[in-house]
């Protein structure tokens, strides 16, 4: 029995507006009402109270310690299963209609440094997460070119952060969804249904190996509301991906985790589905965890991914990394077990200062996602939202210039921004 | 189009190794090799080879100060030939400026420590090691740093004839990662295979096993080992230097004395005992047992964590030089 379509029904936002209730607008303006969102994101708890702010493209605005960006999206004929197992109940995501804002993203800031410095001097979180909105380093994240919702947390110093990162995760996935939702009824710019038909089967079948990283609380990842952590590979529909079933919850490493964004709107599988039955065969998703502990388990992790794109019947397989440094061994170890298998492979890597963290003699096929450790240029902003310091240790307000790996997105290995690094 | 130029005190005419610790200088218009850039040269800036080694600080600080007076379009540094001190001056003057936003040509012999210095800021054109090749090397400084001066982009290293810096720099791309991606797969799926990054680097055969009774022995380490407190700064990611502590009468690594700042693992339980990093206690005993020869009386310490291959790879040339140095014969290289 065939699996139904997904109906992405997109509307686009040109403006958004503050008003006494969030709703549609029309000719492109959507109406928020920003107290009734805080009191939504904050959800009734003590964990957190929330501010919310719209932030436009060419504000001398710089955002940090920004932890995720989401794009408004929710099913409204079941919005009690938009974002299943966090803020929905469990339904399999990646059927039926869709209704997503484009131009549009939510974004949560959250200064845990500031009001839990402790724990996460524990836990040792690396890396400022920095949006500017103009500004010469502007180009190299996509948020500043969205109109964004910009969720700050003021986190209960009193409580644990395992619950402020609950609480965050579940505040901005509700307002993505309200928002969403408020638009449900306007008039779609676009209705894409992915409907992965049967093609021909002499195309190249080409599969995506989605590593990611879920090592507990601030870096995990989510599958239906579940921390990948301890997981072994395993299938998704492509457009179960597309549809909210991957959250991310890691806040490390703005440049080079992936969003959720991302996954809702990875150019990587639209790509792959509009080539499917064209060029080739889009063969499916396997989503494996990677940044494992263990020479025995990155091994592990890399034949099973292998024995499913087996089973997927690929004749190739696009490999994306997540973060860097000891998780780009698991990217080089998925490549080589691929191609002893024969399955050839393309892997998208980000560069740190002087090239890769590893790299076998298999991996002859590497997409450049950037160097992140290079210096993007120095800007003061007029303006900073979402705290004062900077993790780097100045003020966030000063000109000092912040390496790629600082901005969100920047150097994304999912394949969504255009940096990539080259011979100077 | 306003150039500066920067000469050791031999070629600015100032005199020989006998005033090669002359203070820096600054000298109207052209000097000496200056003449024969075809540059408009504003000042000609000078220092002894001698004194810039010995006061590199002080050098740098006066140098830069003109630079930024001057305000030229393009600093030309050299050319240096094979000279390890003048081409070490122009590089780090070269990189002092670069940073300033001043463009820089150099003329060095490709293997000039003044290459690396530069840390990538200059464009340097390769010259002879000798003197023997001024008159070509001019002819390629002067009108490369004239282009250079008037704001023209240049090519790529191959193309215009100077030092890759190998330096792998961002550019914004025609299409995302994930559109390249694509055409990459298909591409390579079609028999045409291409990569974006540097090619992987050779494997490096590990050496025979060696008899290690009678040799002189040192540890080495990438475990982010240091001195309590953290003396030196060693970061806990990305090192790009390495360190050297005396374990003269220094018989076991105890917590009180050393810990990891290390920042790729959970570091409880190493800093509980740090000889599970680098085991001196146990290699104290191989030597008091006559199995080891004699232990180098110095800790060779770096951080291995998100380092790239090729600065891993630097880092262990220049450990490995230091150690064939002090005639050591055998290492135990303990990693995390």
């Amino acid at each position: 029995v065939k699996r139904p379509p997904l109906e992405l029904t997109t509307v686009r936002v040109r403006e958004i507006a503050e008003g006494a209730d969030t709703r549609w607008q029309g000719d492109g303006v959507l109406q928020i009402d920003p107290d009734a969102l805080a009191a939504l994101a904050r959800a009734g708890g003590d964990e957190v109270t929330v501010s919310v702010e719209i932030v436009r493209p060419g504000d001398a605005v710089r955002l940090v310690h920004v932890l995720d960006a989401v794009e408004p999206s929710a099913k409204p004929e079941a919005p009690e299963t938009t974002f299943p197992g966090i803020t929905g109940e469990i339904a399999a995501a990646g059927i039926g209609r869709t209704v997503r804002l484009d131009g549009v993203a939510v974004l949560a800031l959250a200064d845990l440094d500031a009001t839990h410095p402790e724990a996460m001097r524990e836990r040792q979180l690396d890396g400022d997460g920095v949006i500017d909105m103009d500004g010469p380093a502007a180009f190299c994240t996509p948020w500043s070119g969205t109109v964004n919702v910009v969720l700050t947390f003021h986190a209960n110093p009193e409580v644990e952060l395992t619950a402020i990162d609950r609480a965050i995760r579940w505040g901005t996935l509700a307002v993505a969804r309200t928002l969403a939702l408020a638009a449900a009824d306007a008039e779609p710019d676009e209705i894409d249904v992915i409907d992965l038909p049967a093609v021909s089967d002499t195309l190249p079948a080409v599969c995506v190996i989605l590593q990611v990283a879920s090592e507990g609380p601030l870096v995990d990842t989510y599958l239906y509301g579940r921390p990948m952590e301890g997981t072994v590979p395993t299938l998704l529909d492509p457009r179960e991906l597309l549809d909210g079933a991957l959250v991310n919850g890691a806040f490390d490493w703005a440049a080079i985790r992936n969003p959720t964004y991302f996954y809702q709107r990875s150019g990587l599988i639209l790509g792959l589905l509009r080539e499917h039955g064209t060029r080739l065969r889009f063969a499916g998703v396997v989503i494996a965890l990677a940044y494992l502990s263990s020479a025995t388990e990155k091994a592990r992790a890399a034949m099973q991914s292998v024995v499913l794109a087996q089973q997927l019947g690929a004749d190739a397989a696009i490999v994306t990394a997540f973060s860097s440094g000891n998780s780009h061994t698991d990217v080089m170890l998925a490549v080589r077990a691929c191609e002893r298998a024969g399955i050839r492979t393309v892997a998208l890597l980000c560069e740190t200062n002087g090239g890769l963290t590893d790299h076998v003699a298999e991996a002859d096929a590497i997409i450049s996602v950037g160097n992140e450790d290079e210096l993007a240029p120095g800007w003061a902003p007029e303006r900073v939202v979402g705290g004062r310091m900077l993790r780097a240790g100045w003020e966030a307000s000063e000109g000092t210039a912040l390496p790629f790996r600082s901005y969100l997105g920047a150097n994304s290995q999912l394949g969504d921004t255009r940096l990539r690094a080259a011979v100077a | 189009m306003r150039a500066v130029h920067y000469l050791n005190q031999f070629f600015a005419g100032l005199g020989g190794e006998e005033a090669a610790m002359s203070a820096p200088a600054r000298l109207d218009g052209a000097v000496g090799p200056g003449r024969g850039l075809g540059l408009e040269i504003a000042a000609t800036l000078a220092c002894g080879d001698d004194y810039f080694a010995l006061n590199e600080d002080a050098a740098v600080a006066q140098l830069l100060a003109w630079i930024a007076e001057l305000a030229p379009d393009v600093l030309v540094c050299g050319p240096a030939f094979g000279s390890g001190r003048y081409g070490y001056a122009c590089g780090v003057v070269a990189r002092e400026a670069g940073r300033l936003g001043v463009p820089v040509v150099a003329g060095m012999y490709p293997e000039n420590p003044g290459v690396l210095a530069a840390e990538g800021s200059a464009f340097i054109v390769p010259t002879s090691v000798g003197v023997s090749g001024m008159r070509d090397a001019l002819a390629r400084m002067g009108p490369l740093a004239r282009r250079i001066g008037e704001g023209e982009q240049l090519g790529s290293a191959e193309d215009e004839g100077y030092l890759a810096s190998h330096q792998r720099r961002n550019e914004v791309a025609a299409a995302t990662g994930a559109e390249r991606a694509i055409e990459m797969v298909l591409a390579k799926l079609a028999g045409e295979t291409t990569t974006e990054v540097a090619p992987e680097p050779a494997d490096v055969p590990p050496p025979a096993p060696v008899d290690a009774s009678g040799v002189l022995f040192a540890l080495v380490s990438e475990a982010g080992c240091v001195p309590q407190g953290n003396p030196d700064r060693l970061p806990h990611h990305r090192a790009s230097t390495w360190l050297r502590y005396s374990l003269d009468g220094v018989r076991t690594l105890s917590a009180e004395g050393y810990e990891t700042v290390h920042g790729g693992f959970d570091q409880t339980a190493a800093n509980l005992d740090p000889n599970r990093l680098v085991p001196l206690d146990a290699v104290r005993a191989l030597e008091d047992e006559g199995r080891i020869g004699r232990l180098h009386p110095f800790l060779y310490t770096t951080t291995g964590n998100g380092t790239a291959t090729a600065t891993a790879a630097r880092l262990g040339q220049e450990i490995a030089h230091d150690l064939q140095q002090s005639g050591v014969e055998a290492v135990l290289l303990t990693g995390t």
